[in-house]
């Protein structure tokens, strides 16, 4: 500024000095000093405009004219402070949810992780269907493919489970993972603390804790390397301490220790398969696709029946491993706060029409002072752009809470959560949505203006209506109607999940799950521990009913066997796979699962007999269709070279009843074919019983209150199982609530969008209507003088409202169609046009509309016909 | 709208009215003033609409660096802002001169009796 007026003062001066010397010129050539003075003037012509047109051509003026404008754009907002408000409130409510979004995406899916040369690590593995379940390389596929492949640099494996690892301070449950001793190094990620492992470790008893480990259950300890922790009983030495927020698939923050295998070791036990997640990392310039067409043309001869089908490898970049699942739910969410953005650009866009309407007078003046419509023009785009930078900023800050919220509340729950920020990226989109929102917002308000300037005035129009914000609002309440008919979908959605017959009764039912500290532990000790306890927990007072099983319904831990089975009277076929799990004999009684054909497990079934076994509907379904299930036997598929010791059970089984379907995963998912053993019946080698060595699993039937049987369950542990950890101990209910959690939290998201967009558009259509009323206050005073009721004129702003809500909700209903198609995967039990979805969200709309036309209404009752047409 | 239509009349003249000025400063560094005066004296329509004109004129010189001004002290002692021509001018001053002579050729052709004197 300072710079600029200085320029112009010394221009001024030596106009005025221009023009004194032309005085001066003319009293010598004798004319009187007033005469003088006038002629020079006069010669000089208009003194104001010489200065402007100098100014125009300094060429600052454009900025100076830009804060000039930004003063005055500042002034104007600060002298309608409401309107200010409304606009940087809608506009910040849009902007601000978008950028928490992005930020989202931005964190989980498009930056690397924070490794070293990111875009190199990939995962192998056997993907077997759509769904996206994969099988585990074996030992010998990943060695195969370590000595003979040329397109990596490095490949590791890694499985992971949960062990009782014990501490100075006593034995707790920890996370465990096995991993090849060139695991981190490969990744790159440097020990913090100590060393990490070295090929020579192979076969040593050594451990590596994380960070999370060693302040948790070490407390920090710096002298900690060399000591040892208990690990299911066997000793092993510290030698290393891992760096904080390792994030790698199945590998996520919490108190994990590593301990090597080693991939020639031979584990008979049936769980620790020798089979492992492959991690690996690619050769410099080596693409994953060429990666995987030299994996599969080493493995393809492989039939390694712990390993994956080489036909089915596939090599997936660690980024899109660890978040990928993320992807469509981000994605949709990204569409939802994108309506929600349109919806505020749109009722920005109409408050500032409302408010250039009001202004309109100020600019005619201005035009006819001289101000050219771009000038005008400018000015409204920068009222305009300081209203969206003020909301873009207040939006920044909602952005930097909200993911600092979702951080803290979902960074355990989500791969990736914990890196969730606003990078300077997200901050960059957000000022450009910012532009582009006011830049939109402007357009409509001087589109107006230059139609209304560009014509002289001449006639005054009595009924007045403007188009273009009718038209804004019914693409609001479309884009509300799209996001409040998904909402229901979601709605629905639960109700249908929550509906699902779940198979059994879950009520009164509380589930517990141990783990033995010492895995070393003979089988049939821990199945004897188990035996044990299951009796004591049967005779509890209170408790109606109690059972042990190996799988039990929405809980973290269970085990089933997946095995090819042979079904008497039916040719085997390659995929004929059934889940295997054990119960014990009160499992009927206590899981309330319906038995429809047969019986159940009795006493007399113990001993040495043929093994009877109980089969759900879908076993039925799958491999029995139209037979008489009961007396069929069944065997376990014997592949050409497997052993006795390969098949967990070796004898024939025998049906004797059939059950309901129970579920076993999320609600909504499949049924699988089961087959239910008895525990009792169970030969003493089968490798079944290596189960109990990694945890044992309870159902409790009983009334009492959570809290008493909780206690009567602890006393009964510490009384015949101290060995024993308590992994878990809730009632099943709860564990049916948390399998919904990902569900119910879509829901919120949802609903809460729904909600914000049908506020933003009833704010929308009062708006509108209470600016028509005011536009079209002398039509109604003229209406009610030639006869018209109040009623009459209440109904007439009704019904504009009620046009809007119909042309709004038409293609509302379409898009809200095609959005469906979008979120299909997260619905269950719903069709795209769900009518009680639709209709609620008409209704809902309608009613928003009712209220919010309900106060214009009455201003337009009120009118005063004599008040106007004195005026007129 | 009227000063817009006086902006139209200021652009079409440009050409003309750089030109003199230049002319001008050949002789010399010279006031604003001055220079109204010299160019008032071979051609009174150019500066038809006013003296005025003459300081966008100023400025649109100084810009393109045709032209310097500095502050000075005049005849009877007084304060003025000089203006002089630079190198950069007196070359553009021989190239447009050249031009204008074809121009004013053909405007000559055209309206009687118009004669812009030039050198």
């Amino acid at each position: 500024m300072q710079f600029w007026d200085r320029r112009r003062i010394r221009l001024e001066e030596e106009i005025q000095d221009h023009i004194e010397r032309e005085t001066e010129d003319n009293i010598r050539s004798g004319m009187s000093l007033v005469e003088a003075r006038e002629a020079a003037q006069k010669k000089f012509g208009n003194t104001l405009l010489a200065v402007e047109r100098s100014r125009e051509i300094w060429g600052g003026l454009r900025v100076e004219y830009f804060l000039k404008d930004l003063r005055y754009a500042l002034r104007s907002l600060r002298r309608a402070p409401g309107y200010a408000t409304a606009v940087v409130l809608t506009l910040a409510l849009g902007l601000g949810s978008v950028a928490t979004i992005l930020a989202i995406a931005d964190s989980v899916l498009l930056r690397p992780v924070p490794l070293p040369h990111p875009r190199q690590l990939v995962m192998i593995y056997g993907k077997t269907d759509q769904a996206g379940t994969w099988e585990d390389l074996s030992y010998r596929q990943i060695e195969t493919l370590r000595r003979d492949s040329h397109s990596f640099s490095g490949i590791a494996a890694y499985l992971t489970m949960v062990k009782a690892v014990g501490t100075p301070d006593g034995a707790r449950v920890a996370l465990y993972a096995a991993i090849t001793p060139n695991f981190f190094r490969m990744l790159g990620v440097p020990a913090k603390m100590g060393r990490l492992l070295t090929s020579a470790d192979a076969n040593r008893p050594v451990v590596l804790v994380s960070d999370e480990f060693w302040q948790e259950r070490l407390h920090g300890d710096p002298h900690v390397l060399g000591s040892s922790v208990q690990i299911s009983g066997t000793p092993r030495t510290i030698v290393g301490v891992l760096p904080a927020n390792l994030d790698l698939p199945f590998v996520r923050g919490g108190p994990f220790v590593y301990a090597p295998i080693s991939l020639e070791a031979k584990h008979k036990d049936l769980l620790f398969s020798s089979s492992a997640l492959a991690l690996a990392r690619l050769k410099p310039g080596v693409s994953p696709s060429q990666a995987l067409a030299e994996a599969r043309s080493l493995l393809v001869h492989d039939q390694d029946r712990n390993g994956a089908d080489g036909q089915r490898l596939t090599i997936e970049p660690l980024t899109h491993f660890i978040s990928g699942s993320l992807e469509r739910p981000l994605l949709a969410l990204l569409g939802g706060v994108g309506i929600l953005l349109l919806i505020a650009c749109a009722n920005a866009a109409n408050l500032q029409i409302a408010r250039a309407t009001e202004r309109l007078a100020e600019m005619e003046v201005r035009s006819a002072l001289g101000a050219s419509f771009p000038r005008l023009l400018q000015q409204l785009l920068v009222e305009s752009l300081v209203i969206s930078m003020a909301g873009a900023s207040v939006g920044g800050g909602v952005a930097v809470a909200a993911t600092a919220a979702i951080r803290g509340a979902y960074a355990e729950r989500f791969a990736r959560f914990d890196e969730i920020g606003v990078h300077p990226a997200v901050l960059a989109a957000l000022a450009l949505l910012a532009v582009m929102a006011g830049l939109l917002g402007s357009l409509a308000p001087a589109l107006r203006i230059r139609r209304t300037t560009a014509v002289v005035r001449t006639q005054r129009s009595i009924t007045t209506r403007n188009r273009a914000s009718g038209a804004l609002v019914i693409f609001q309440v479309a884009l509300t109607c799209i996001l409040l008919v998904t909402c229901g979908l979601f709605v629905r959605t639960m109700h249908a999940l929550e509906q699902v017959p779940v198979g059994f009764d879950p009520h009164h039912v509380t589930t517990l799950v141990l783990m033995p500290l010492d895995s070393n532990q003979p089988p049939a000790t821990l199945r004897q521990t188990d035996t044990l306890l299951l009796a004591r927990f049967q005779t509890l007072p209170g408790v109606e009913a109690a059972t042990m099983q190996t799988r039990i319904p929405f809980s973290d831990y269970g085990f089933s066997l997946s095995g090819t089975t042979d079904v008497s009277g039916r040719a085997f076929e390659k995929n004929d796979v059934a889940s295997y799990t054990v119960v014990s004999s009160s499992f009927l009684q206590a899981s309330g699962i319906q038995l429809l054909r047969g019986r159940g497990f009795e006493a007399q079934d113990d001993g040495d007999g043929a093994i009877v076994v109980l089969v759900n509907q879908a076993f039925v379904r799958r491999f029995l269709p139209g037979r008489n299930p009961l007396g069929v036997t069944l065997r376990m598929h014997r592949d050409p070279g497997d052993k006795d010791s390969d098949l967990p059970v070796r004898g024939n089984m025998t049906v004797i009843g059939v059950v309901q379907n129970e579920i076993q995963g999320p609600l909504g998912s499949a049924f699988d074919p089961m087959v239910y053993l008895d525990d009792l019946q169970l030969p003493r080698d089968s490798s079944f019983l290596g189960l109990y060595g990694i945890a044992s699993q309870f159902a409790i039937r009983s009334r009492l209150p959570e809290g008493v049987l909780d206690k009567e369950i602890r006393a009964t542990l510490k009384q015949i199982a101290p060995d024993m950890a308590e992994m878990q101990l809730q009632p099943m209910e709860k564990g049916i609530a948390a399998s919904l959690e990902e569900r119910r939290l879509a829901l919120r998201l949802v609903s809460g969008f729904g909600a914000m967009a049908l506020l933003l558009a009833a704010i929308g259509i009062y708006g509108l209507l209470a600016y028509t009323v005011t536009l079209r206050r002398k039509e109604i005073g003229i209406r009610m003088a030639l006869g018209s009721s109040r009623t009459g004129v209440a109904r007439l702003v009704l019904k504009q409202a009620g046009r809007t809500v119909l042309w709004g909700v038409i293609p509302g209903i379409a898009g809200a169609w095609a959005a469906e198609h979008t979120v299909r995967s997260f619905l269950f039990g719903v069709q795209a046009l769900d009518p009680l979805a639709v209709g609620s969200a008409a209704i809902m709309l309608a009613l928003t509309a009712g209220m919010a036309a309900a106060i214009p209404a009455w201003n337009a009752a009120r009118v005063d016909p004599m008040e106007v047409l004195r005026i007129e | 709208m009227s000063t817009r239509e006086q902006y139209v009349a200021v652009d079409l003249l440009p050409g003309t009215l750089d030109l003199l000025i230049l002319q001008t400063l050949l002789l010399g560094p010279c006031h604003g003033h001055a220079i109204a005066c010299s160019i008032e004296l071979r051609s009174e329509e150019v500066l038809r609409v006013g003296h005025g004109s003459l300081y966008p004129a100023l400025q649109r010189l100084l810009k393109l660096k045709l032209i310097a001004a500095e502050d000075g002290i005049s005849e009877n002692n007084r304060k003025a802002r000089f203006y002089r021509l630079t190198d950069k001018g007196r070359k553009t001053l021989h190239v447009e001169t050249s031009k204008w002579h074809l121009f004013s050729k053909a405007i000559a052709r055209i309206l009687s009796p118009a004669s812009p004197e030039t050198r």
